[in-house]
């Protein structure tokens, strides 16, 4: 490389801030510093005598300014006339404005009819993300998650892709960032303690807008707690996605079916909105083998145009989530309220199971919703008119279908292995939505004991009493 | 030419003076490097193929200068980023710039476990030994005696001594290059620009992890004119950081990624799952009116093959076209101690998928016996080892109980280890549960690729079945 030999200096007063790193190269004394302070910039500019000079170049190789000293040579006007030229026009433009990169959409594969598969909830969300297409799984063992990320150490690596266990969550997700932002469908596999270390690249994700999944099987806490399933990371996904005006999609599957089909939702979801998504999983679903049937196609993913892919189509590309000023940084946040709207209007996902003529609605989410049907049903059989109503999404929460449902309804009970954080989210959409709900009574569970159907048919059974 | 941006247009918007200068302090280090990454970037043709990692730190907004793909990084994980950037495209280019906070303090860590992990990036060091942006507090690479705002008196004992990172990370065994370069005067500039092509060349021919760090100044937080900051790392820093190559392995080429596999074939097969085929194996999927969900307990100590067994047991139901879940125990006890399955199998759907009150225990050995035989519900079954359970107590009443000795039977056969597969056998003829035939078929697609064993296990299975059909006489 020609370290030196750039010739003869150039200078625009304006872009020098008189650091004086130039001075003391010159052997020739061209450089002194400057007497007068630049009006626009309120530096003193250095000051050139180039009758005497060399054209060694070493007062160019010494100026920390991209556009301080240059060589006289690259700069397209002479220098003689550049007072006349507006200073930002004075260096020509280069040929890097490409045309805007455009989508490069995914390719549906279609895959042969299976038989159905014998699969634990873990590895069925795993199996799933394989067929979104994501080659890219990050992350760091933490029981009782680990069976996904073992399951896609194995996979990746036979479909050329990557599987990287990180020094710790926290690398974890950061790498799950760089992943997102050159536009590759990622993903991840935790548990509680391990999604709360997260927390903060979430936050860079949904600020610099990168997609990605997360799958929390969550177990017991706070603190080390336990590996048994509670839901208690309700709270945390809905309303606590770290710093900021952060929401991301929750999903809340409930059998290794729904473990398979909602990731593959998630992909599609986290690219269709540039958002990280969230499955929340419960340590008993994780765990829990079933039946699981394969969808009639697999994804090749495309290329967004936003990606930071590392060509030339690309180049301008730019993922960050920093906005210096204030009325940019609103602006931003506009946008992504704008978009968190669209979300709540869009996606909001929920099973309604006996609801039409409900009087007494059970409210359940993942596992502890299995128990809850099966308590409904038994509520039927004694000539009780109970619904299950279980959002398929937290966040945004089913509130339209919700209110439908509510029509004849004279009690809710609220089924969850938590200590009201299903609730809370009820209540909030309940209340911003302007519903005044029923009476709500609860069954709730910690530790990571499940409410059980007996349970649950003793809590309806009494409500009805009351209401009886 | 250089990968610069024409004009600064995301710097204030580019507004003014903006669109050409940089945000640096007059005299900082980092106008230097950026010139000389830049110039090299130009150089070896890699501009559309670069992706820079902007850091945390006065050089947060190195996207506003550099002509290439940007992403920009949360405090010290670029190399995080920077990794799985170059994992995504292999072609491109990844660069990770970062300052002494971001990759000696906070971002430690990733720094020395991606180091080692040898992929080839290429990491700038820029060590000031101060932090800029915060307002110069204490850095890892302070000097002994240096004051800064959090080491108002000096920098002491206490606060250990300045970390060397070039040669913390020569010492790893991932990286192929390190070296520590300076900006000083001419002749270490002409060392920093060569250095920083090098680590760029290395990644673009797949050689390997190239880490440069560079002693940089930064006049405003010494509070010295640049000069003398120049005059500062040249006398104070550098006997401290001495300048050179730390490492530099002669490695061939070795980073090669294909593209990833969308093959349905290679996927179906890495899922196990059978193509469907006419007159399909499994039968078409139970619906009973009254959804009738049987429970199964299957408890044992960790080798006995409960969880084998359950899941055997959860196929063949599946196969036989109801719905099946099964739920190993986990916690400590898997990990050696107990171990005990859960398993349902209903007409319709499972709704509770533990079996709190099973229908049906299998118990390989006393301790569960004991533990899981009051559980079972009035009408169910108690299928137990009676070998290694030689006088049960306190069984309840009003549950049939059978005694089958698993562990002799398996014995016979010469291999222990298929006891489960005898209680498989027990289990279907005291219950009925499935047909026989079903879960031997289950077993024989469980061994397809191991046919000597499977022999074995149906007579096993076999044997089971034949104890329980002698024990009802
Ligand atoms: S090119 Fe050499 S001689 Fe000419 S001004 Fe610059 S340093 Fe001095
Ligand atoms: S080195 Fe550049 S910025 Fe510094 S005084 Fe010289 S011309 Fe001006
Ligand atoms: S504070 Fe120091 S490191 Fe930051 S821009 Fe100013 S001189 Fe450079």
């Amino acid at each position: 490389m020609p370290a030196i030999a750039r010739g003869r200096p150039f200078l625009e007063p304006a872009y020098c801030k008189g650091c004086l790193r130039c001075v003391e190269v010159c052997a020739k004394g061209c450089i002194s510093p400057g007497k007068s302070i630049c009006a626009e910039t309120g530096l003193i500019a250095v000051e050139l005598h180039l009758d005497t000079c060399s054209g060694c170049g070493l007062c160019i190789e010494a100026c920390p300014e991209p556009f301080g000293l240059r060589p006289e040579s690259e700069v397209t006007r002479h220098a003689q006339d550049y007072q006349l030229e507006d200073p930002a026009k004075l260096f020509g433009q280069k040929p890097s404005e490409q045309a805007p990169p455009r989508d490069r959409p995914p390719v549906k594969i279609p895959l042969p009819e299976c038989e159905p598969l014998v699969l634990k909830g873990n590895y069925a969300a795993a199996i799933g993300a394989v067929l979104a297409g994501c080659r890219h799984v990050y992350g760091y063992p933490i029981t009782p998650s680990t069976e996904g990320a073992e399951l896609m150490a194995k996979i990746m690596p036979k479909l050329n892709g990557a599987f990287v266990q990180a020094v710790s969550e926290v690398a974890a997700v950061n790498m799950m960032y760089g992943a997102g932002a050159a536009g590759v469908p990622v993903m991840t596999f935790t548990s509680s303690p391990g999604f709360s270390l997260m927390l903060e690249g979430v936050s860079y994700m949904i600020g610099a807008e990168v997609p990605g999944v997360f799958i929390n099987v969550m177990r017991g806490g706070p603190g080390l707690g336990n590996i048994a399933p509670e839901q208690t990371d309700i709270k945390l996904a809905c309303r606590g996605l770290g710093h900021g005006n952060t929401h991301a999609i929750v999903l809340a599957p409930s059998t290794p079916q729904e473990m398979l089909d909602l990731t593959m939702e998630a992909f599609a979801l986290s690219f269709r909105y540039r958002n990280p998504v969230v499955i929340l999983g419960d340590g008993y679903l994780g765990q829990m083998t079933g039946s699981v049937r394969l969808p009639p196609y697999l994804l090749n993913p495309g290329l967004p145009a936003w990606a930071v892919w590392g060509d030339k189509a690309h180049r301008r590309n730019l993922i960050c989530s920093i906005h210096l000023s204030e009325a940019d940084l609103e602006k931003h946040n506009e946008h992504l309220n704008a978009k968190y709207a669209e979300i709540g209007s869009n996606e909001q996902r929920a099973e309604l199971y006996h609801c039409e003529d409900a009087r007494v609605l059970a409210i359940a989410c993942n596992t502890p919703a299995r128990m809850t049907k099966g308590a409904v049903e038994e509520a039927r059989s004694m000539g009780i008119a109970a619904g299950l109503f279980r959002p398929v999404t937290l966040w945004p929460f089913p509130i339209d279908a919700l209110r439908d449902a509510l029509t004849h309804v004279e009690q809710i009970v609220v089924v969850e292995a938590s200590p009201g954080q299903l609730e809370d989210e009820l209540r909030l959409a309940l209340s911003h939505a302007g519903i005044a709900p029923p009476p709500i009574a609860s069954v709730r569970r910690l530790g990571g004991n499940l409410p059980q159907q007996g349970d649950i048919l003793a809590c309806i059974r009494e409500t009805q009493e009351v209401h009886a | 030419m250089s990968a610069f941006y024409d004009h600064f247009a995301r710097h204030s918007h580019g507004q003014g003076l903006a669109d050409h200068s940089t945000h640096y302090c007059p005299g900082c280090g980092h106008g230097l490097v950026h010139r000389d990454l830049a110039d090299a970037i130009d150089e070896l043709g890699v501009q559309d193929r670069t992706v820079l990692i902007s850091p945390v730190g006065c050089s947060v907004f190195a996207y506003y200068y550099f002509d290439v793909g940007n992403t920009q990084a949360a405090h010290g994980r670029a190399p995080a980023v920077a990794l799985a950037h170059k994992l995504a495209n292999p072609e491109a280019v990844v660069i990770s710039y970062q300052g002494d906070g971001d990759l000696a303090s906070i971002g430690l860590a990733e720094t020395i476990s991606i180091a080692q992990m040898g992929v080839p990036i290429t990491v700038i060091f820029i060590n000031n030994g101060i932090y800029g942006m915060t307002g110069g507090q204490l850095a890892p690479t302070s000097l002994m005696g240096q004051k800064t705002a959090t080491s108002p008196e000096g920098r002491n004992a206490s606060m250990g001594k300045p970390l060397r990172m070039a040669e913390l990370i020569a010492q790893l065994d991932g990286p192929v290059f390190v070296e520590r370069v300076a900006l000083y005067n001419a002749k270490q500039r002409i060392k920093a620009r060569k250095a920083i092509a090098k680590g760029i060349r290395l990644q673009m021919e797949g050689r390997g992890y190239a880490f440069i760090e560079v002693l940089a100044e930064c006049p405003t937080h010494l509070k010295v004119n640049p000069e003398a900051a120049e005059e500062w790392i040249r006398t104070q820093m550098e006997p401290v950081f001495p300048l050179g190559v730390k490492k530099d392995a002669i490695v061939e080429p070795w980073f090669h990624r294909p593209p990833p596999s969308f093959d349905p074939d290679i996927i179906l097969a890495l899922a196990g799952a059978d193509r469907a085929e006419a007159g399909s194996a499994s039968a078409p999927a139970r619906h009973a009116s009254g959804n009738r969900d049987r429970s199964f307990k299957l408890a044992g100590a960790g080798g006995d093959g409960a969880q084998t067994a359950a899941l055997i047991l959860t196929r063949a139901a599946i196969a036989e076209g109801y719905d099946s879940t099964h739920i190993p125990s986990y916690g400590p006890e898997s990990r050696g101690g107990t171990s005990f399955a859960d398993v349902h199998i209903a007409e319709g759907e499972v709704l509770n998928p533990s079996a709190a009150r099973p229908d049906v225990l299998i118990a390989f050995n006393a301790p569960s016996l004991a533990r899981f035989a009051p559980t079972v519900a009035e009408g169910g079954v108690i299928l137990y080892d009676s070998t290694t359970v030689k006088d049960p107590k306190g069984l309840p009443a009003g549950r049939r109980v059978i005694p089958v000795p698993f562990t002799e039977i398996a014995a016979g056969l010469n291999r222990p280890v298929v006891k489960n597969v005898v209680a498989l056998g027990a289990l279907q003829a005291a219950t009925d549960a499935l047909p026989a035939e079903r879960i031997l078929g289950t077993l024989r697609h469980l061994f397809k690729d191991k046919p000597s064993v499977l022999p074995v296990n149906e007579a096993a299975f076999a044997a089971g079945r034949r104890a329980v059909e002698l024990a009802a006489g």
